[in-house]
């Protein structure tokens, strides 16, 4: 059994089809990252995968289950297995630092007060944010947001996780122990990945396997060498960001 | 050409209305689902009633006056005298003007702010990041705004009532030379305790109203700053044309109660 799995999955908005005809099968422990031009399906088959966007056409399977089939508890047990860093962070702007990673635990599961703070205290150290626990989002720097949103993500301890492009905007610096940190957190719960990036260095420090998304179409590219060494010119255009190549052919 | 623009106005409107439905209804599944947000509410109704109250006793204190003054002239005017003007304008008070204006001005304070709230946690990601957590959105951002708001509003439909016709009695003591003792009698002869009963169900069906639509279009807001200010208007003004139908409606209904 997959820990998730595609299969034939299409989605439509308006008239535009942001995903077409995708399967895939991603193993538990598994490190996979998506990569793609930008407005082409990445961050809705990212949130498709999370069970966010109900696919038009296709099945999504988590852990051999239709998330989407499911109803009440069995859903939620099945949805609290996943946590997901948004793009634009999502953090709850009236909640301070502390509070949005306590948010989950207090509305989800039914442990005491004690035992949230101990988890609190925990995935904040382990994101270097302790001194900052009574801020709100907005005084606290790009990168600590970010960092504070994997917090959150990580709170619930999910079995499986979902980065949507977790260096966007951080400097080169920061964003390695960005990765660093997912990579390290990931190995300490086994946990499986799914990110999204555009920055090539960071996927190759991240990825078990590379896919690349265009146009609403999945290829799956392989490993790091394997994707390195892809004879399909347009995943070659895009990892060495030429500026010529079929990507951009015909765009002034 | 012209024919198909109404189509098509007309399918957009018929796809907002059956996707204002579905919300609805999700809503009304929700409110009998536990968790409770007992906190919430009570957190939603300090922020609805008392942070709205100050600036609709303003308003509705100033609409009663004119009321009386207007209603004065005019009744001078046709019958050269003017007694009858706490009557009729008590019962305009109670069965339009209070719970309406309130409501309207609710709508502008409390429906534009829901609205940008949620608008902003929709375009930032935040209601997904609420499914993510398994927390449903409806659950947790409508049902605790809609109870604080209907209570809100029956609340704010009793004190905008009184104060109306606290600043009514007030001006026409003040201004067309009557006691107090003469105004209450006059009142007293229009005037019966339906009116503040149907005036509350006004009130608290409004109060309804205000919070599922601005929740409805902050859900469906856009990306940008545009988007945002985009589904405010749209909230703020769809809330309002609804206030007003909705009083036609009820209004209608409460008549054949007399």
């Amino acid at each position: 059994m997959f820990e998730l799995e595609l299969q034939q999955v299409s989605h439509q908005f308006s008239h535009d089809e942001l995903l077409k005809n995708v399967s895939l099968q991603i193993r538990k422990g598994e490190k996979w990252v998506l990569i793609g031009p930008s407005g082409q399906g990445k961050t809705t088959l990212l949130k498709t995968l999370a069970g966010i966007l109900a696919p038009t056409e296709g099945r999504v399977l988590i852990q051999g289950q239709n998330l989407l089939a499911l109803r009440g508890e069995k859903r939620d047990q099945l949805q609290r297995k996943m946590g997901m860093l948004f793009q634009k962070n999502a953090l709850f702007d009236s909640l301070t630092v502390a509070d949005n990673v306590a948010f989950p635990l207090r509305e989800t599961t039914r442990l005491p007060e004690s035992e949230i703070q101990r988890r609190v205290q925990f995935y904040l150290n382990s994101v270097g944010l302790e001194h900052v626990l009574h801020n709100f989002p907005d005084e606290i720097s790009g990168g600590m947001q970010k960092r504070l949103g994997i917090a959150r993500a990580l709170a619930l301890e999910p079995e499986i996780i979902f980065y949507d492009d977790p260096t966007a905007g951080l400097d080169p610096i920061t964003s390695r122990k960005i990765i660093e940190l997912i990579l390290d957190l990931q190995k300490k719960n086994n946990s499986t990945l799914v990110a999204i990036t555009n920055d090539m260095k960071r996927a190759y420090q991240m990825a078990d396997r590379i896919g690349f998304v265009l146009r609403g179409n999945f290829i799956l590219t392989g490993t790091v060498e394997e994707t390195r060494q892809h004879s399909d010119q347009r995943v070659q255009q895009f990892i060495r960001g030429a500026l010529q190549g079929p990507l951009t052919a015909g765009v002034s | 050409m012209f024919v198909d623009s109404i189509g098509l106005i007309l399918i957009q409107a018929g796809k907002t209305l059956a996707d204002f439905l579905g919300m609805l209804k999700e809503t009304f599944q929700a409110l009998f689902r536990p968790p409770f947000r007992v906190g919430l509410i009570i957190q939603h109704i300090e922020f609805i009633a008392n942070r709205s109250v100050g600036i609709i006793v303003f308003c509705v204190s100033f609409a009663a006056m004119v009321t009386i003054m207007e209603s004065s002239y005019h009744m001078k005017l046709v019958l050269q005298e003017d007694s009858l003007v706490p009557g009729f304008a008590a019962l305009l008070i109670l069965r339009e003007l209070g719970s309406v204006l309130a409501a309207l001005l609710l709508t502008s304070k409390i429906g534009a702010g829901i609205t940008a709230e949620i608008g902003t946690m929709t375009v930032t990601e935040q209601i997904d990041a609420l499914k993510m957590l398994s927390i449903n959105p409806v659950q947790y951002l409508v049902v605790p705004r809609l109870i604080a708001c209907i209570l809100s509003g029956l609340a704010l439909a009793v004190i905008s009532n009184l104060v109306c016709l606290i600043s009514a009695m007030g001006i026409s003591v003040a201004n067309l030379g009557m006691s107090t003792g003469s105004f209450l009698l006059a009142m007293n002869r229009f005037v019966i305790f339906q009116d503040l009963v149907f005036a509350i169900i006004k009130g608290g069906v409004f109060g309804a109203v205000i919070p599922l639509i601005a929740c409805y279009w902050g859900f469906r807001c856009t990306a940008g700053a545009q988007g945002v200010g985009q589904a405010t208007t749209r909230s703020v003004v769809t809330a309002s044309v609804a206030i007003i139908v909705l009083d036609f409606v009820m209004s209608w209904i409460f008549a054949h109660f007399y």
